[in-house]
């Protein structure tokens, strides 16, 4: 799994590309950290590239919802493929993030 | 035959079931959805037992038996540990917006989303979790 931050057009955008696993989320939380940070910007999630999703994962993308969007901001998330749009549908998450 | 995968309760292991699942798949022609489905419920299964089935700090081993006949997969996952019925824990509240909706707690309920049936044993001091799902093609 491998995780990097770039801020582009004024928006924080993390590119995951991998399998967010349960072995592997604790490293993607650190690295995704500066971004609960983000205070008022929006969050970019580019998610093309990302190749499975379990739940420990989900309580990634969950936690960082819950510290974006009281500061203003919003989390969008970018190039999905179907079959992790089902987890997220499975799990009632496609109604809590913006998908672009 | 069923395939048998050993492992410890550490969640660094995991990607060892992914390994298993693929090659599971390859052998049954499982397409890459249905295989990303079942790797999910599998993991969220196992994680499950490597959390909570044995003492923090002590060395407990899961197996997981996999097998394929007449277009149902069957996974048996089995434990050593402190008795736990996943089947009987409540599902979350899909409907609740980000503010509400507690970190964790659907692993369990990815379980039994994907799989046709979940169905919870305990037999000689082991906890036993029968899945099986249908994979016959379409």
């Amino acid at each position: 799994m491998n995780t990097t931050i770039k801020e582009q057009n004024g928006e924080l955008v993390a590119t995951l590309e991998g399998r967010l696993d349960t072995a592997a989320a604790p490293q993607t939380e650190k690295d995704l950290a500066p971004l609960m940070a983000a205070a008022g910007k929006n969050v970019v999630l580019d998610c093309t590239k990302l190749e499975y999703i379990s739940s420990s994962g989900l309580r990634i993308f969950l936690a960082l919802l819950k510290a974006v969007k009281p500061a203003g901001g919003h989390v969008f998330i970018e190039g999905m493929s179907d079959d992790i749009r089902s987890v997220f549908a499975m799990t009632g998450f496609t109604q809590l993030f913006e998908f672009r | 035959m069923a395939d048998l995968l050993v492992l410890h309760n550490d969640v660094q292991e995991i990607p060892q079931l992914a390994d298993f699942i693929d090659s599971f798949a390859t052998q049954h022609s499982i397409p890459p959805a249905l295989s990303m489905s079942l790797n999910l419920a599998l993991e969220e299964a196992v994680v499950n037992v490597m959390n909570y089935a044995y003492p923090a700090g002590t060395v407990g081993e899961v197996h997981l038996s996999a097998e394929a006949a007449d277009g149902t997969a069957t996974f048996v996952l089995t434990d050593s540990g402190t008795p736990f019925d996943p089947t009987a824990t409540p599902p979350p509240d899909l409907t609740l917006g980000a503010d509400d909706r507690p970190i964790g707690g659907l692993g369990i309920f990815l379980v039994g989303q994907i799989m046709d049936t979940v169905a919870y044993q305990r037999q000689d001091d082991k906890n036993i979790l029968t899945m099986t799902k249908n994979i016959k093609q379409i």
